[in-house]
């Protein structure tokens, strides 16, 4: 199958630190991609990067043949990302938060409504689409945060930490959610540091340490003779040190 | 530009939802006409008020009535000089010799009253005394001088009233009006976790940044406009003394006014980059009011120089300076009736360019990496 995303031999330094050294991976459509790895390891700047918010210092990343370099905004036209960050405006209600990103993304104005409509139905948030952000839980919010990054129906969707937050119920209809647009031929890519979540979900998955890739491929294939997936990260990540 | 309209109208919408924006132009809409009637009581009993003279000796024959018709009330004192530390406004002792006079000179009104009254006196007896030995007094006003006033005093009292207030208050309303919304959308966003999805959004980002500008722009506008404008009102209520007649009131004329508002749009757009480059150099909103703080002074005192320089006469030159222009260029319209069209053009350019690099400011700062980075 062909890759959505593709990325080769990544390099990124942020401010004296090398975060990304040479990453390379590829996430296609209709799986569920895990990105694996400890906090610090590169996940969210390999992120970063795939979604242009931030530029290379080396290597490359296109999405669905897009250049993340010379054409950022196709790129960002495609990908819908969530993160753990359920930053919202406090002051607009639930429904206005996520037509505010489907009219920047460059939805037609009559399209609108009806995208905004059809997320509200799909996530079920009814009950509460018309209340202002301020007054949403949690768990609301982070709804509220995946309907805007999925409005513009973006066939590459990135969550990133995104239960971390979050109560049992509200990690559950998550990870529902990754499952349905999987099903829908949406290429996911999941970052989490949660092992037993990417097992359960995670078609392939890449571990990476210290800004490099330090095992990759189908899941079972990664966890081989170990009896879970915990303990080959576990395991890698020793080797790799 | 699609996407500046969508970023603009959002703005619009959540600070007009925003207490704290509303609340800071209301007050200031409200708290100019108090201060104002608080200022002009204070001016008018100033005027009407009587001051103690503190004397001792003889005083010469006349003189008494002259003190008494200037609201300058006699007081016989033991010591003078001591007295004019507190008692009295002025002392004065008589003696053989003339006047010895002490007063406090940072209380100069008595005194201005007392040095008008002994002019006239002295006129009075040297004019008497020539005339006893048969002398036209005329000989002593080789140069008869006849005032023509371009104005009444009382107008122009007025004028010079408004030549300080208003440019304080279009600058300063300019910069606080929209302070609030300008940090709110600026460090707010980055503070509230909302940045990084708006910048993932395909909208070009120079074109997310017009759109903040010009909703606190549009605030910052509102909020001097209303501020003046209720300055306005309350100075059409209030009486400067009497000019031909009539009790005399401040008003704006309408080329005044359609200077002030062209100052206004080019000051609220300046101001509305410049906060909201703080703002995105800012990690949170309180951090953001502390970058904001020295602005307060660089801002008031341009606009406060009229105040100790009322004369001052600028070279063109003058007028290339951000804000200090802007105070000119609007004293001269109140106080001659009329524009130095040279003068305003200068004005704009320098205020747009003053805009234009600090759009490019905001825009280098909110389209760098570290704006994500830091936070």
């Amino acid at each position: 199958m062909e890759a959505a995303v593709r990325v080769d031999r990544l390099e990124k330094t942020l401010g004296p630190n090398k975060v990304l050294r040479g990453i390379s991976l590829e996430a296609r459509s209709g799986e569920i991609f895990g990105l694996l790895g400890p906090n610090g390891a590169g996940k969210t700047t390999t992120l970063r990067v795939i979604c242009t918010l931030l530029g290379p210092d080396a290597g490359s990343v296109d999405v669905l043949g897009f250049d993340t370099r010379t054409q950022p905004e196709e790129v960002r036209r495609r990908v819908g990302v969530v993160t753990a960050e359920i930053g919202v405006y406090p002051r607009l209600s639930a429904r206005e938060n996520i037509a505010y990103f489907a009219e920047l993304s460059g939805i037609l104005d009559g399209e609108v409504s009806r995208r905004v409509d059809t997320v509200i139905e799909r996530l079920d948030m009814g009950s509460f689409a018309k209340q202002r952000a301020e007054s949403l839980s949690s768990g609301q919010k982070q709804k509220v945060a995946i309907a805007r990054a999925i409005v513009h129906d973006p066939p590459v969707l990135m969550f990133d930490e995104p239960t971390s937050n979050l109560d049992v119920l509200a990690s559950r209809e998550i990870r529902d959610f990754m499952v349905e647009s999987k099903g829908r031929g949406k290429c996911v890519i999941f970052s989490t540091h949660v092992l037993h979540d990417a097992e359960r979900l995670c078609d392939r998955v890449t571990i990476i340490h210290e800004g490099r890739v330090v095992a990759g491929g189908p899941t079972a294939e990664v966890r081989g003779r170990y009896q879970d997936l915990e303990d080959a990260f576990l395991s890698l990540v020793e080797a790799a040190r | 530009m699609k996407a500046g309209a969508i970023v603009f109208r959002k703005e619009m919408r959540e600070i007009l939802r925003d207490r704290r924006t509303l609340i800071a132009i209301g007050l200031a809409a409200l708290a100019t006409p108090l201060v104002l009637f608080v200022i002009s009581q204070v001016s008018t009993r100033t005027v009407a008020q009587a001051y103690t003279v503190g004397y001792t000796g003889t005083m010469p024959a006349g003189l008494d009535v002259l003190f008494n018709a200037t609201g300058l009330n006699l007081k016989l004192v033991d010591d003078p000089a001591e007295a004019a530390k507190q008692q009295v406004d002025i002392g004065i002792v008589f003696s053989d010799k003339g006047l010895d006079e002490y007063y406090d000179p940072t209380r100069q009104i008595a005194d201005i009253r007392l040095q008008a009254i002994l002019s006239k006196y002295d006129a009075a007896k040297v004019a008497a005394s020539l005339q006893a030995k048969g002398v036209d007094p005329s000989v002593l006003n080789p140069l008869p001088v006849s005032v023509h006033p371009l104005s009444s005093p009382a107008q122009a009292a007025g004028n010079s009233f408004l030549s300080f207030f208003l440019p304080y208050i279009l600058i300063t309303m300019s910069l606080t009006g929209g302070l609030s919304a300008a940090l709110d959308t600026s460090a707010g966003e980055r503070e509230r976790k909302t940045l990084e999805s708006l910048l993932l959004t395909p909208a070009p980002r120079g074109n997310v940044l017009i759109g903040k500008i010009l909703a606190v722009s549009v605030i910052s506008l509102v909020a001097a406009i209303a501020a003046i404008t209720s300055m306005l009102i309350a100075l059409s209520q209030i009486s400067f003394g009497v000019s031909q007649g009539e009790p005399a009131h401040i008003g704006l004329s309408p080329l005044a006014a359609g200077v002030m508002i062209w100052l206004a749009v080019l000051l609220a757009a300046s101001f509305a980059s410049l906060t909201i480059a703080l703002g995105t150099l800012a990690r949170n909103f309180r951090q953001g009011q502390a970058y904001a703080t020295p602005l307060y002074f660089i801002t008031i005192f341009p606009a406060s120089i009229v105040l100790f320089i009322p004369d001052f006469n600028p070279s063109l030159a003058y007028y290339l300076i951000p804000i200090l222009n802007a105070v000119l260029v609007l004293r001269d319209v109140i106080v001659h009736g009329t524009v130095a069209w040279t003068a305003l053009a200068v004005t704009t350019l320098s205020l747009v360019v003053t805009g234009a690099v600090c759009f490019y400011a905001a825009l280098r700062l909110f389209t760098r990496e570290a704006l994500l980075v830091r936070s």
